[in-house]
């Protein structure tokens, strides 16, 4: 404490410190409950699909996509520098990569036997793994990354959700018109998404651990009832012109508005049951322009599937179509019908493998995103930055996982049943 | 799956932007780096066994010296030796020769003392002998025989001389 108050720079570090801390207390989720919580932003939408940014032709850009390539181009740039003039007293980037290589390069010959280049055919990809899902990790958690984004309108969310639909009826009802279709559409979409729920987005600072009950239901936003859609799907199968149909035309108002038109109770936990009163407010869906790749699990699964088919193929190559196929199919009338079903459990063993690969790598960092976001929510500012140094690690931990793990796969894949005999035959 | 997002676009897209990646870092990174690792690897072995070589080179020259040079202190040793005892037996030689030449030069001087001396002896006799007739001639005047005396003081002289010798 002395040392402290004898250095002024150290004092003033630590007043500033102090006073991060509870401007954060206050203006995060504690500090809401006492109608502070100025730091509040809105609700955080929590959504495991990766969400779409642009259209590019009819393909959908999504932004874990946008996220897998940055993280890409950086790797990239780093394998160039690394690569573009190898010198054999190493320096700059070059010392980087090839400290990271020739570590998996004794890594990867001690796990497949311990024999110089032992390894050498896993090499390649386990590094790649590695390096790919620790970058795409840790560009995931750049700041702005899943926070910042536009706000998707109810009016576009209705238009792109209505596509789908309008195809089906389409080819149920060739004969209708496009009016027909697109109002049939739209009855579809809101029987199937009327209980969707939406954010109110005018500066409401809900608590944390209310956000799921505080979101809008659809139809809070667009007003209809049953009746409104019976009375409309009836006037599309008699063929009435659909202008008129009233029902229809509050129906695209509410859309085009897109305000939270009445208060609504969340009561689906019964004992939580609690009144919210957004009314008046723009409600829609937050859309980040930035999403981290590997909470993607479209990126998880293709690594996933990539490593279990090169894993196969290693088996393939190293046992042959016999040897290796020999371990999952086994002939039930000469080894017995143990054997069969011990050969049938490594094939789903296989899968599971890939199944497993794949919510590993996205549970984690998934987590991690929504821990985040919870911090951010809990103390901002100064909450989130020890979880950062966190999910640095996490990231590299998983990276490491998931390449180690191919690598293990990869050694179980080539090494025979029949090594022990073999070996017998060595000595 | 629809609820996790697994769609098959952006699936395919993901295996193949990975694997795109997965070209590119060989490419770029990998395949230069391995390279440069096994050159490396390569070289080092070379320049061990190259110092090992040369280690064992110097090991087996630096023996040949030792043992060459043993065998020149040997033969040095021996030359020493040698030359000392031929030395010592020039020196012997000289001494001897030297002794001898004395001794020669020695005996040539008693020689030739005792020559002058005799003759000196003879030439005083001689001189006595006459100076002693011519004496006795004086005071015997012609009774006397100058030839057939001589004899006579020569044998009286002889006597006296061996007297004083002795």
């Amino acid at each position: 404490m002395g040392k402290l108050l004898s250095s002024p720079k150290l004092l003033v570090i630590a007043i500033a410190a102090v006073a991060a801390l509870l401007v954060s207390v206050a203006g995060g989720a504690l500090g809401a409950s006492f109608g502070l919580g100025f730091l509040g932003g809105p609700i955080p939408f929590i959504s495991i699909p990766a969400e779409r940014v642009a259209f590019i032709g009819s393909y959908q850009l999504l932004n874990s996509t946008v996220m897998f390539w940055f993280g890409g181009l950086i790797l990239l740039f780093i394998a160039w520098r690394a690569g573009r003039n190898v010198k054999d007293v190493p320096s700059g980037w070059q010392n980087l990569m090839e400290m990271i290589y020739e570590f998996f390069s004794n890594t990867v010959d001690g796990v497949a036997g311990g024999r110089p280049k032992a390894g050498r055919r896993f090499l390649a990809l386990v590094t790649t793994i590695f390096l790919v899902v620790m970058i795409i990790n840790w560009v995931g958690i750049l700041p702005g990354v899943g926070s910042v984004g536009r706000i998707e309108s109810i009016e576009e969310w209705v238009h792109h959700h209505v596509e789908k639909f309008e195809a089906e009826v389409e080819d149920a009802h060739p004969a209708y018109t496009h009016e027909q279709v697109e109002a049939a559409a739209l009855v579809h979409l809101l029987e199937e998404h009327g209980e969707d729920t939406f954010v109110a987005f005018d500066g409401i600072f809900v608590p944390l651990g209310q956000g799921e009950q505080a979101r809008v239901p659809l139809n809070k936003i667009i007003s209809f009832t049953e009746t409104d859609l019976h009375e409309i799907e009836t006037a599309i199968e008699r063929g009435d012109d659909l202008s008129h149909v009233e029902a229809l035309e509050n129906i695209h108002h509410d859309i085009e508005a897109g305000v939270v038109k009445s208060e609504f109770t969340y009561d689906e936990g019964g004992s939580n049951e609690k009144d919210y009163n957004f009314t008046g407010q723009t409600a829609g869906l937050l859309v980040p322009y930035l999403r981290g790749a590997s909470t993607d699990i479209n990126t998880t699964l293709a690594i996933a599937i990539i490593a279990m088919f090169t894993v196969q193929f290693w088996g393939f190559r190293a046992l042959g179509v016999r040897g290796y196929g020999g371990k999952f199919l086994v002939n039930p009338i000469t080894k017995g019908p143990i054997a069969t079903f011990v050969g049938v459990l490594e094939a789903f063993g296989e899968l599971t493998r890939t199944i497993s690969f794949t919510f590993r790598l996205f549970g984690n960092m998934f987590a991690g995103e929504i821990l985040l976001i919870a911090m951010a929510f809990l103390l901002p500012l100064v909450g989130i930055i020890p979880f950062m140094g966190l999910e640095l690690f996490v990231g590299v931990i998983q990276a490491y996982i998931f390449a180690m793990l191919t690598l293990v796969f990869g050694v179980m894949a080539v090494a025979s049943h029949g090594d022990h005999d073999s070996h017998a035959e060595d000595h | 799956m629809e609820a996790l997002g697994i769609t098959l676009q952006q699936l395919l897209t993901q295996l193949v932007s990975f694997l795109i990646l997965f070209f590119l870092l060989y490419k770029l990174a990998y395949g230069p780096i391995m390279g440069m690792l096994d050159g490396r690897a390569l070289k080092i072995k070379e320049s061990l066994e190259a110092a090992e070589t040369a280690r064992l080179d110097a090991a087996s020259s630096a023996e040949r010296v030792e043992a060459e040079i043993a065998s020149a202190r040997v033969e040095g040793q021996k030359i020493v030796a040698e030359s000392r005892e031929a030395a010592s037996k020039l020196r012997e030689q000289e001494q001897g020769r030297a002794r001898e030449e004395v001794e020669t030069m020695l005996e040539r001087a008693r020689v030739e003392i005792s020559r002058d001396k005799d003759s000196a002896v003879e030439q005083v006799r001689k001189e006595f002998a006459s100076l002693v007739i011519t004496a006795a001639e004086r005071i015997v005047e012609g009774s006397l025989d100058a030839k057939s005396h001589s004899g006579l003081i020569d044998r009286v002289l002889e006597e006296g001389l061996s007297e004083r010798k002795n």
